[in-house]
């Protein structure tokens, strides 16, 4: 048995040293354009969409190649400001081109190549890297060095309003799956010179980029390092999602909680890139990510700091009662009418008693049963088209909450419950935190219907326990309630006006704590 | 992935003064009633529990100065500079072994009330084990975090202490708090020993205080630790007394939650309050607990420096486990109540002071 599993081993290490000798790109490039553009043909195996353009600088006898891939690159951009202008616009220059490759190549940049973002490369490695990822690559006869011109142009979405986190107040513009427009949004929200981009690329094959931001002078340094090495620690294939880099860099993985927080909202990182936090946008996701990530931050929303603070405020209370109640609820129930009817008053406990009356099951099972009912509604939701899933929501909810009662499986009791419960959970405004609180209700349903309140209790303290051990880069998830930061209490559980909010949030021990200086004092 | 030290582990002294609170509060209050009134007459029994309160402020005083006199040493390395290490090595088995009872007896006294509020079948054995898991599950975790629950569960707990008192407004009869001063000498001091055992556990601050980011600061801390707990006691012994009378007091079990009993919830939302307030004392109940068991496997592992915490954890859960469901009754359960109550007033009076008087002789000082 364990034979099979060395032998198995050994061969997918002979396997995986095969795969990495077959992928070694440290070619050097040729001088030769014709044996350049063999290489890369040969690399890729001529594929279709790549595009190689071959053809003689004006009044030279070098020629030259541009090589791009189609549907990456905008081609209106590579036809007017790059070949037409090499095939024409080198005719018009004061003198005529010399012969030595390297001076034409740098009379190309300067003169005849009209395209803003433009640098040069010496490996064939950057070179496959820059025509994979959209740019368009000048290669000319005997030069060392390889052109390589930004053209990146392809089809994408539109910027849309997020679908995951409506606001009613507050701007409506969402991330996209570029990256440009990602971080053009951030700039949008933060002209601050200090705002900082770091690039990382993440991903042995999809090689995506990966943007680390924070604004200098702000942020703890400590901070920022800590999450530049964890991203570097990052080892994958492909990163498809930002998912894959919050799993991968998270403190904790068998923690049921969030540990970072991802928004589509530019308006929510940008405010967390002030408060002192560390933002990651990664190609290709329009979640960006957003940490370090405390308990109480998943029950605060933008719109908290948009609205009047009573009306802040009275939202924040809501929510955290909201939180409770999606935690909470079905299990109370289920200890209350099996374990404690004496403690309901006692007209309630008889209606209740009554309504189950003919009900076969035992409290617990009429609760798994409508819950598990309910998440299975809540998943075909999300999975159907937008229009027939919000119909199948409401139509199926309705429907299999009065048929289930009047056959008489549930009581109409148990029916309120749990569509308090669903309501309650779909208030929070963190949907993995959401789906935490309520995969957390299951285990303390089964909790309740043996220990009642005893068991409840003790869950809520373990829940408790969790959450002071689990940290969030060095931060303990359930600050600032304790390791308590007084002054941060002012935008927990209330969010106290905008002039008293003077300071950023002491738990984060930003570099610069201040938010507001005279101005925000009467004079 | 690795843990990233942002904020270090230390604690604040915030937290060493809601622990000292917590540590004193726990199971005390739900018996102090009825301990002060079974030896006083009318409100004299308030006399006795500021006089514990004030005496156990001075000796909070005396453990919080002896550990900060010693900054970020542990008790073990100051006690081994002030009596040589044999010494200090009995004085810490003493204490680990002391903490291993208090968990236990905890661990009894929450499977017992619950059995008695919450539940009639359940065996007292079942109770007492799952909580002793959920004990065990908080002490695997970090020191910091046991210290950060207390600080979590702090205001929830007084909330509804506070609760409980002004909801018996209303049956408070200023009648039953007459005669004044009518108690003999004898009375006066039997009820004050007895509050000082309620006031007993602050001795963690021998421990504790080496974790704090400002152990200069922390014998006031200390000094507002235990007076949070006093002025607590003293409202609830104030709200006893004036609903049921010292008599009929000293005839309950748990007159504090007795009292809860009284409670009508406006709204009529729901009844029978004492069964969610001592739900919600589960949690203060928890955190003693924890702690102690925390600190005795601390104890334990100054005396075995190499061996893991996994393994004294292992060991000492079942070895707790039998000790407290050891006492066959009550009145067993009492009385190893009371036995630990006289150790606690030895571990946290004779030992500390000694020490400090030691220490202030021989001139021992932090940095030496």
């Amino acid at each position: 048995m364990f034979g099979l599993f060395r032998r198995n081993r050994a061969r997918i290490q002979q396997q995986r040293k095969e795969v990495s000798q077959s992928h070694d790109f440290s070619i050097t490039i040729f001088h030769s354009v014709q044996q350049n553009v063999e290489n890369i043909r040969n690399i890729m195996n001529s594929p279709d969409d790549l595009i190689t353009r071959v053809f003689t600088i004006a009044n030279t006898n070098h020629s030259c190649a541009v090589i791009c891939i189609d549907g990456l690159v905008d081609k209106d951009l590579i036809n007017d400001k790059i070949i037409r202008n090499i095939q024409l616009q080198v005719s018009q220059l004061d003198r005529p081109l010399s012969s030595s490759p390297t001076i034409i190549l740098r009379e190309l940049e300067n003169a005849v190549v009209s395209v803003g973002e433009i640098s040069k490369a010496f490996s064939l490695d950057d070179v496959m890297y820059a025509i994979l990822s959209g740019d368009t690559v000048l290669f000319v006869d005997g030069a060392d060095e390889v052109l390589i011109i930004g053209g990146k142009g392809w089809a994408s979405r539109g910027v849309e309003e997020p679908v995951t986190e409506a606001l009613v107040r507050g701007p409506r513009d969402g991330f996209t799956e570029n990256l440009r427009t990602n971080t053009a949004h951030i700039r949008r929200h933060l002209r601050d010179p200090n705002l900082r981009f770091e690039t990382f690329k993440v991903g042995r094959r999809s090689k995506k980029s990966l943007i680390l931001c924070y604004i200098d002078g702000i942020v703890n340094p400590a901070l920022v390092e800590e999450v530049r090495r964890r991203i570097n620690t990052i080892d994958l294939d492909d990163v498809p999602e930002s998912g894959y880099v919050e799993q991968w860099i998270e403190d904790s993985f068998l923690s049921p909680f969030p540990q970072i927080q991802h928004t589509e909202r530019p308006d929510k990182v940008a405010t967390g890139l002030v408060q002192g936090r560390v933002g990651l946008i990664l190609d290709g996701s329009p979640f960006a990510l957003v940490m370090p990530m405390t308990f109480a931050s998943s029950l605060q929303s933008p719109e908290d700091h948009y609205e009047r603070w009573l009306i802040g405020s009275s939202l924040r209370v809501l929510r955290y009662g909201a939180a409770f109640l999606a935690t909470f609820l079905p299990s109370l129930y289920i200890a209350l009418s099996s374990y404690h009817p004496g403690m309901i008053p006692s007209d309630l406990a008889f209606s209740i008693a009554g309504s189950r009356e003919g009900v076969p099951f035992p409290a617990v099972v009429e609760a798994f049963v409508m819950e598990l009912t309910l998440e299975l509604l809540r998943e075909a939701g999300i999975r159907l088209p937008k229009p027939i899933g919000q119909t199948i929501g409401i139509v199926g909810g309705l429907v299999i909450g009065e048929a289930a009662v009047s056959a008489g499986i549930v009581s109409p009791v148990m029916v309120i419950v749990v569509a308090v419960t669903a309501i309650s959970s779909f208030a929070l405004p963190s949907y993995s935190a959401a789906i935490a609180l309520r995969m957390l209700r299951f285990p303390i349903m089964f909790v309740a219907a043996t220990f009642g309140l005893y068991g409840i209790i003790l869950s809520y303290i373990m829940i408790n326990i969790h959450i002071a051990n689990l940290k969030s880069f060095g931060i303990p998830y359930s600050t600032p309630f304790a390791p308590s930061y007084l002054r941060d209490w002012k935008d927990l559980v209330i969010r106290a006006p905008l002039t008293m909010l003077k300071t950023r949030p002491e738990m984060l021990k930003t570099k610069d704590p201040d938010r507001m200086y005279k101005g925000g004092r009467r004079k | 992935m690795k843990a990233f030290h942002y904020g270090d582990e230390e604690i604040s002294n915030k937290e060493i003064l809601i622990s000292v609170t917590t540590m004193i509060i726990g199971a005390g209050i739900l018996t102090l009633p009825r301990g002060v009134a079974q030896s006083t007459r009318g409100l004299d029994g308030l006399m006795a529990i500021v006089a514990g309160g004030v005496i156990a402020m001075f000796f909070a005083w005396i453990c919080a100065k002896l550990s900060s006199r010693f900054p970020r040493q542990t008790f073990m390395q100051y006690s081994i500079r002030l009596v040589t290490k044999p010494i200090a090595v009995v004085i810490t088995a003493l204490f680990g072994f002391y903490f291993l009872l208090f968990t236990a007896y905890e661990m009894r006294i929450v499977a017992t009330i619950s059995k008695v509020y919450l539940f009639d079948q359940t065996p007292v054995e079942v109770l007492g084990l799952i909580f002793l898991l959920v004990v065990v599950y908080s002490v695997s975790g970090s020191r910091a975090a046991i210290l950060r629950i207390n600080l979590m569960f702090a205001p929830i707990v007084l909330f509804i202490a506070i609760a409980v008192v002004l909801m018996n407004l209303g049956y408070f009869e200023a009648e039953n708090l007459r005669p004044f001063f009518t108690t003999n000498w004898k009375g006066y001091f039997q009820a004050t020993k007895e509050t000082s055992f309620s006031f007993a556990g602050y001795e963690i601050l021998l421990f504790y205080v080496a974790l704090s980011n400002q152990p200069e600061k922390a014998p006031s801390a200390a000094i507002i630790g235990v007076s949070l707990p006093l002025a607590l006691y003293v409202l609830i012994y104030v709200i006893v007394i004036g609903v049921f009378a010292p008599e009929s007091t000293a005839q309950m079990i748990h007159p504090t939650i007795e009292v809860a009993k009284e409670v009508e919830v406006p709204g009529q939302f729901f009844e029978r309050f004492e069964s969610i307030f001592f739900t919600i004392w589960i949690m203060t109940l928890f955190n003693t607990a924890a702690m102690a068991l925390d600190l005795s496997i601390m104890c334990l592992k100054f005396l075995w420096p190499k061996i893991k915490k996994i393994i004294f954890i292992s060991v000492l859960s079942p070895v707790t486990y039998l000790v407290g469901m050891l006492p066959e009754n009550q009145l067993a359960m009492f009385k190893l109540g009371n036995f630990i109550s006289y150790a606690g007033i030895g571990f946290a009076v004779l030992i500390p002071t000694l020490l400090l008087i030691i220490a202030k002789v021989r001139g021992v000082k932090g940095h030496a």
